[in-house]
This record gives structure tokens, C-alpha cells and sequence, in this order.
């Protein structure tokens, strides 16, 4: 079947999102289901139909969505409002809006651990500390079931 | 004070603490927020100041809870509840903002409320955390009454907040986000920026021209 020509096409946009917290990792699948269910909650049925959205790029710390050109503010409005991938909670922070997937990807930038993840005692519980740059330093609950998470700095753990 | 979160609760209440938080909040773009319960003092390039939160369902655990909050607290927050309470606790002095009152009965906020509101400086707070964690007619009812609000504010001009409520940096979001849920129930972009500058204006507010000799 011969391509559709370049006039004929419908145009899209793609969104570039940050996930939080690091380290979540959800795979392309499960975060379309989370932006599907927060859109159409949102704005229904018929206007998501239109958006068409999708997850076109997806590698743990950010995503590319896509959607339809004039659509992408109300999918950016309901990017805002996703609070669960399964049962595990995250946040997308929206970071730019383009036309090509390539632009997206030049404003990816890793985000790394600054250093060598340690066990850390937090009243009388024991959880792994991830450090980040910026002095950010991530607490997950050693624990086989419902791990609890705190988001603290380097200043916050020295003082304890 | 351009932008101001008016309303954050760090660690213990939430599982974020405020150094934390503040680091976020600077990130998505907001130079001051309001920490219940938390600190005052200045933050990664912001400034966190102190606010306390007034619950009660009697104007006299409220008169209690004024007696309780310290001086220094630069917010006192105040639940609404229904019409005759709000109508006594907006006149009360040291109150500057009205929250919770997507909580409320519909009938609770009208027109000679949000007139007292205006006459008296009190802000009445838009939060954002039922608009990103209620689903289906729950979230159906928060919009209608925030548009409620609106059209008192844009005939009475009372004061707006913006507030994110939020517990841990997963519920901070950026004034652009801020901006484009409030535009879900009409709020414009300029109306947006006016809630979020509510804050500096709370602290400093309009007095009578005093002559210096």
C-alpha cells in the first residue's frame, strides 16, 4: 500500500515527559493504560478519541507521547492528573511540546545516582538511600510489601 | 512573591521533607510556598514560609484555635464549613485564607460572603489535589463548585489562592500545570498568575496612607 502523501497526513505532536520518581522504570504499556484512563476520566470518550494519544518512546526516566496537533494542551492538562501506573505512584512533569521525536530526544538528559546506593536506619526501619544530583537523596523501605518511599536531601539526612 | 504554592505539607505529614520540596517547587517554576505546619526560612533560591491550619466545626474551636497559633505563623488557614460558619469566621481577625471549600455545601460561599471576603482581605483557596486525585462525579462536583467561586470572584474581586496540597513532591505540579487545570473551569491564564501572587499580597496588606512628620 503506497504512503498517504505528505499533505494528507495528519499532523501530530509529540510531548516529552519527566517520570518521577527515578528509578519507577514502567514499560511503554503500562503507561499508555495510565494516560488512557487519566485522559478519558478527564475529558471523555470522544475528545480523547480525536487526540489519539499514544506512547511512542518510553526508557524509565522520560517519555514521548503523541497526539494530534491542536490536541496536545488538553493531553499535557491530563498528563498533570496521572497519579498511578498500576499500583505504584508516580508523576509525569511535562517538559516541552514538539513536532519531531528527534527534537525530544535532544532535551533528554540522564539522569544519573551520584553515588553508591547505602542501607540507612530511619526510626526503626531500615531503607535504601539512592543520592541524586542537586542533593536529592530517595529512601525505599526495605520491605517485601508496600515499600514506602520518602524523598529527602543530603542537609535533611545529615541533621538526623 | 510572584508565585507562591499556598498551601504544601512536608515531612511528617507527608513523606516529603520541606528542603525537598522546596527544590521541586523551585524546579517547577514557584519562588515561595507555604509549609503547614513547617518553617519559616529561605530554601534553595525560595521562600518557605510558615502556615498554620484552623479546623472546627464551632466558631468557638475556631476563637481557640486563633488563641493557639503562634506569631510565628505567616498564614493562618481556616477549613470552611457551612454558610453561618463561614459568614462568622471570614470578619474574625489574623484569618487570611478560607480552604477546603470544594468540601462544603454548594449554598455555603454566596454573593454576601464573597462580598465580606472582599471587604476584609480573606482569600478563599483553589486546591489542586482533588482535581488530580478524585475521578468520575467527585471531580464533576469540585469543578462545578470551583466555577462557582470564579464567577463570585470576577463580580466581588475577593482574593484567590492557588494551593497543590500536596504531601510529597509526586503532588507538587508546575504553574503551567496550575494553569491549565484551572483552566478546566474557566480560569484564565491572568487570573492564574493574580491567585498565585495572593500570598504577597496577604502579608502586605493595604493600610490607610499614614503622614510621617
Amino acid at each position: 500500500m503506497r504512503p498517504r502523501p505528505p499533505a494528507m497526513r495528519q499532523k501530530r505532536r509529540y510531548i516529552l515527559v519527566r517520570i518521577l520518581p527515578a528509578g519507577t522504570h514502567p514499560d511503554s504499556k503500562q503507561l499508555y493504560l495510565a494516560i488512557h484512563e487519566a485522559a478519558t476520566s478527564l475529558f471523555g470518550d470522544a475528545a480523547i478519541g480525536l487526540a489519539a494519544p499514544a506512547v511512542v518512546f518510553c526508557d524509565g526516566e522520560y517519555a514521548v507521547v503523541r497526539c494530534l496537533r491542536g490536541t496536545e494542551q488538553d493531553l499535557a492538562t491530563a498528563l498533570a492528573t496521572v497519579t498511578f501506573i498500576g499500583d505504584r505512584r508516580i508523576a509525569l512533569r511535562t517538559l516541552a511540546t514538539s513536532g519531531t521525536i528527534s527534537a525530544m530526544k535532544r532535551r533528554m538528559k540522564p539522569v544519573c545516582q551520584t553515588g553508591e546506593a547505602s542501607e540507612i536506619l530511619l526510626g526503626e526501619k531500615y531503607f535504601t538511600a539512592y543520592h541524586y544530583p542537586c542533593q536529592k537523596v530517595d529512601l525505599i523501605e526495605k520491605s517485601n510489601k508496600h515499600q514506602k518511599l520518602l524523598f529527602f536531601t543530603e542537609t535533611d539526612m545529615e541533621e538526623r | 512573591m510572584n508565585a507562591t504554592d499556598a498551601g504544601i505539607c512536608p515531612y511528617p505529614a507527608g513523606d516529603s521533607s520541606l528542603r525537598r520540596m522546596a527544590i521541586e517547587a523551585a524546579d517547577l517554576g514557584f519562588d515561595s510556598v507555604v509549609a503547614v505546619d513547617g518553617e519559616r526560612c529561605a530554601l534553595e533560591g525560595l521562600v518557605a514560609l510558615r502556615g498554620s491550619v484552623i479546623s472546627g466545626q464551632s466558631m468557638r474551636d475556631v476563637l481557640s484555635g486563633l488563641r493557639r497559633v503562634s506569631c510565628a505563623t505567616d498564614i493562618v488557614f481556616v477549613d470552611a464549613g457551612n454558610l453561618t460558619f463561614n459568614r462568622s469566621v471570614i470578619p474574625l481577625r489574623g484569618i487570611h485564607i478560607l480552604r477546603s471549600i470544594h468540601t462544603t455545601p454548594r449554598n455555603s460561599f454566596d454573593h454576601v460572603s464573597a462580598r465580606m471576603a472582599a471587604d476584609r482581605g480573606v482569600a478563599v483557596d483553589i486546591s489542586l489535589h482533588p482535581l488530580l486525585h478524585s475521578r468520575g462525579s467527585a471531580r464533576q462536583r469540585v469543578i462545578q463548585r470551583y466555577a462557582d467561586i470564579l464567577t463570585l470572584h470576577r463580580r466581588y474581586r475577593f482574593l484567590l489562592t492557588i494551593s497543590s496540597h500536596a504531601r510529597s513532591i509526586l503532588d507538587q505540579r508546575s504553574v503551567r500545570d496550575a494553569e491549565a487545570l484551572c483552566a478546566l473551569f474557566g480560569m484564565t491564564s491572568e487570573e492564574v498568575h493574580a491567585a498565585l501572587k495572593t500570598v504577597g499580597t496577604l502579608l502586605t496588606p493595604r493600610q490607610p496612607v499614614r503622614v510621617l512628620e
